[in-house]
């Protein structure tokens, strides 16, 4: 699920999500929805299933699913909940 | 602060904001997993779960249970979702309207403006709509539509609320009707509406208002209600409006002119009108035609009155009846000496015994005949009195005592069977009264002391009736041994039509005219009783201002008489044969009982120096008569004098006192008679 455009800056993201749990779903249809709009020159969006990879979560520091992590550009930035604000979530990431 | 401190502290303050947004994220149920510290494993949140789950439900609860229909396609324009209500309304489950394309649901008609509402359709839409019913059958709806789109933002087909028109129309029908049934209520209630505006310009008048008027309602809309009213009316309704703009509202008595030119009583109830923001749009008034209450209102007085004279008319007849008898039995006794008269055996008389023959049989009995007589000419002249019309509201200096003797006799037939009476009367001043009315307030209250009193023992009860001064007042008392008024009845014996009598015996109107007599003439009129002691009502009346009439000089009877020529016109034989056997001696006497004939007498050139002439006659009238010598002339209509059994009405009332001239009562007496002819041939 990534796109890469060669110019622009990286953006990568990552979300770490708890199976299929609601809240889960909704956030992975949210942040692709967000990133397909806004990240138009490209983006790197992984999805960490917890279920899955138990131990990256605390590696991570990562406490609740779901939580949207912005790895680059730097610094970090936790976004946590289902990203149903889109405004508010594309505050959090530096808007577009 | 050292860049080491500088970037922990920014740590930290990232980490609150973390813990911050976390927590916020928990409690908005955006959360479903949680990483333990310990197993460093995350624990999905089943309290998450089940909250989801039971928002879930609510909200179906709230779809199934809405009184809209509620339906979402997607896309595609396919039905994903039906709720029962709506698919209900359409004649289908929902279970089988899943799948179901758009063009079957909604009519042919409407399926142009669905299409383009769902392509310009980022905001949702309301509309009336035909959707088709499983059976074919169109189903109104209105509709309320909104585009969904998914989480890309992509548009995702539409969700639509629902509601039965036929419910609308229904409503719409039932404001209809309950408009419908004001406007019958206002159209024909006997009560005149109206409504104006602030500037007192009518808005709307009910069709019997117009009528009140005798207008039509679109003559009088837009007029200014002022324009229909009487000048005492005008004013009325400027305070009134005044009133209004303050936003009060009372009831007034107020005169309107019909088209006609009469005028109209009325009473008007009127309120302020005020528009939903609370302004004053005009004033609403109720109004009621009075005029027919306020002369029924006189007339019952009248009617009162009558049933008074009435109740008494029995007792009467037979207070006449006994000094009739005593009239005829003296007569007839006297015509039987007389015929005896021409007999032998007096012949031998001696002229002392003679003399006394003639006064025990014949002058006692023509005494006793006459006093007879006197009695029935009271108690006619008492009727007289109760028969005057109330509207002739002659006041003046009424002497208390001789109206409570008038009354006392005409009610004594109602009285002596059942209580002695007792008469205490102190030297009392005149009272500015009516006479009349009086005189009806004591026959009032002295038939009811006497109705309060059981018939048969009249020795143990007593009517006592009292005149006195108090100040400036006369004080009248009526007081009774009856039973007395039970104290929860007494405040009310004033009230019109209550009665505690029989029906037919009272109208319960007795006491409430009564008092508005007496109210009417500045006195008062109170009642006190007690229980097993009787009752005693009081009247006190002002004392007149005016002083009495000064009476008129005695007759001086003249032995130097006249002779003079007499006409005497009257329709009665007997009255003529007395008048001409009074007078025919003293005077030359020309008789006639028709009216027409005194006429054609005057009409030929004869000359009288008096004519006694009746009131009351067929054919010809004493007023008619009078009008037409005083054509012919002048002088002779001068000489005229009006010979009368009583001046019953009004038009007769005020023709004699036009007329210079006293004029003669029925029943007249022989000497008095002499007298006035001889005064007025000087």
């Amino acid at each position: 699920m990534a796109k890469r455009t060669a110019k622009a800056a990286p953006v990568h993201l990552r979300l770490y999500v708890a199976g299929n749990a609601p809240n889960s779903v909704i956030a992975v249809a949210n942040a692709r929805a967000i990133c397909d709009e806004h990240y138009t020159l490209g983006y790197k969006l992984e999805i960490v299933d917890l279920m899955d990879h138990p131990a990256r979560a605390l590696k991570d520091g990562i406490v609740v699913t779901p939580t949207l992590v912005r790895l680059l550009p730097a610094p970090a930035r936790k976004i946590i909940g289902t990203l149903s604000d889109r405004n508010q979530v594309l505050l959090a990431l530096g808007g577009s | 602060m050292t860049p080491a401190t500088a970037r922990r502290a920014a740590a930290i303050a990232q980490r609150l904001a973390e813990a911050e947004a976390t927590i916020e994220a928990l409690l908005s149920g955006q959360i479903d997993a949680v990483v333990d510290s310990t197993t460093r494993a995350p624990v999905l949140l089943a309290k998450a779960q089940d909250a989801l789950r039971a928002s879930e439900m609510r909200y179906r609860q709230i779809v199934e249970t809405a009184n809209e229909g509620i339906w979402t396609i997607d896309e595609n324009s396919v039905t994903t979702f039906m709720n029962g209500r709506m698919a209900g309304m359409l004649g289908y489950s929902p279970e089988e309207v899943i799948g179901m394309p758009l063009t079957s649901i909604v009519s042919k008609a409407e399926q142009l403006t669905a299409a383009s509402n769902i392509e310009s359709g980022r905001r949702g839409r309301r509309s009336d709509s035909a959707l088709i019913r499983k059976d074919g059958t169109e189903l109104w709806v209105s509709l309320s539509s909104a585009p969904r789109f998914d989480a890309a933002g992509k548009y995702a087909g539409a969700l639509a609320m629902i509601t039965d028109r036929t419910e609308h129309r229904e409503a719409e029908v039932a404001l209809r009707r309950s408009e419908e049934q004001y406007r019958q209520i206002v159209e024909t209630t006997t009560d005149g509406i109206v409504t104006v505006n602030p500037s007192g310009q009518i808005v709307f008048v009910n069709r019997r208002f117009a009528e009140m008027l005798g207008y039509q309602p679109q003559e009088m809309i837009g007029k200014l209600a002022t324009t229909f009213m009487t000048t005492a009316g005008q004013a009325v309704a400027k305070a009134a409006f005044k009133r209004r703009a303050e936003g009060l509202k009372d009831a007034n008595d107020s005169g309107f002119l019909h088209r006609n030119g009469n005028e109209i009583m009325v009473n008007i109830a009127g309120s302020p009108v005020f528009d939903a923001e609370g302004n004053h749009v005009g004033s609403l008034a109720v109004v009621r035609d009075i005029t027919e209450s306020t002369r029924m209102q006189s007339q019952l007085m009248v009617s009162d009155r009558m049933a008074s004279v009435g109740t008494l008319a029995a007792g009467v007849a037979h207070e006449i009846n006994n000094p009739l008898a005593a009239v005829m039995a003296n007569l007839d006794y006297i015509a039987e000496i007389v015929g005896q008269l021409g007999g032998s055996s007096r012949g031998t008389m001696s002229p002392a015994m003679r003399d006394t023959w003639i006064r025990d049989e014949i002058t006692a009995p023509l005494d006793d005949a006459r006093e007879a007589a006197e009695r029935v000419r009271f108690i006619v002249r008492d009727l007289k009195m109760f028969s005057r019309s109330p509207t002739e509201e002659l006041k003046g200096p009424v002497n208390v005592k001789a109206v409570m003797e008038s009354s006392l006799r005409m009610a004594w037939n109602e009285v002596r069977h059942r209580a002695r009476l007792v008469k205490n009367y102190d030297n009392v001043p005149d009272v500015d009264a009516n006479e009349a009315r009086l005189g009806q307030v004591f026959l009032n209250l002295i038939v009811n002391a006497a109705q309060a009193i059981p018939e048969g023992r009249a020795e143990d009860n007593e009517i006592r009736v009292t005149a006195r001064l108090e100040g400036k007042r006369v004080v009248i008392e009526v007081a009774d041994t009856g039973p007395g008024i039970p104290p929860e009845i007494i405040n009310r014996v004033f009230d019109a039509f209550f009665t505690t009598k029989a029906v037919g015996v009272g109208s319960g109107l007795g006491l409430a005219i009564c008092h508005r007599i007496v109210t009417d003439i500045g006195g008062e009129l109170t009642v006190r009783s007690k229980i097993g002691a009787g009752t005693v009502f009081r009247v006190s009346l002002p004392e007149a201002v005016i002083e009495a009439a000064p009476v008129a000089p005695a007759t001086a009877i003249s032995s130097a008489t006249r002779r003079g020529r007499i006409l005497i016109v009257d329709d009665e034989e007997m009255i003529i044969r007395i008048l001409t056997r009074i007078l025919a001696k003293e005077h030359d006497v020309v008789t006639t009982v028709d009216a027409r004939e005194a006429l054609a007498m005057c009409a030929r050139g004869e000359k009288f120096d008096l004519i006694l002439c009746d009131l009351m006659m067929p054919i010809m009238t004493g007023i008619e008569l009078h009008s037409e010598i005083s054509l012919l002339s002048p002088e002779q209509a001068q000489a005229m004098i009006f010979v009368t059994g009583g001046a019953f009405t009004e038009k007769t009332r005020s023709f004699l006192s036009d007329i210079p001239k006293e004029h003669i009562e029925k029943p007249f007496d022989a000497a008095n008679l002499r007298a006035i002819v001889q005064r007025h041939l000087r």
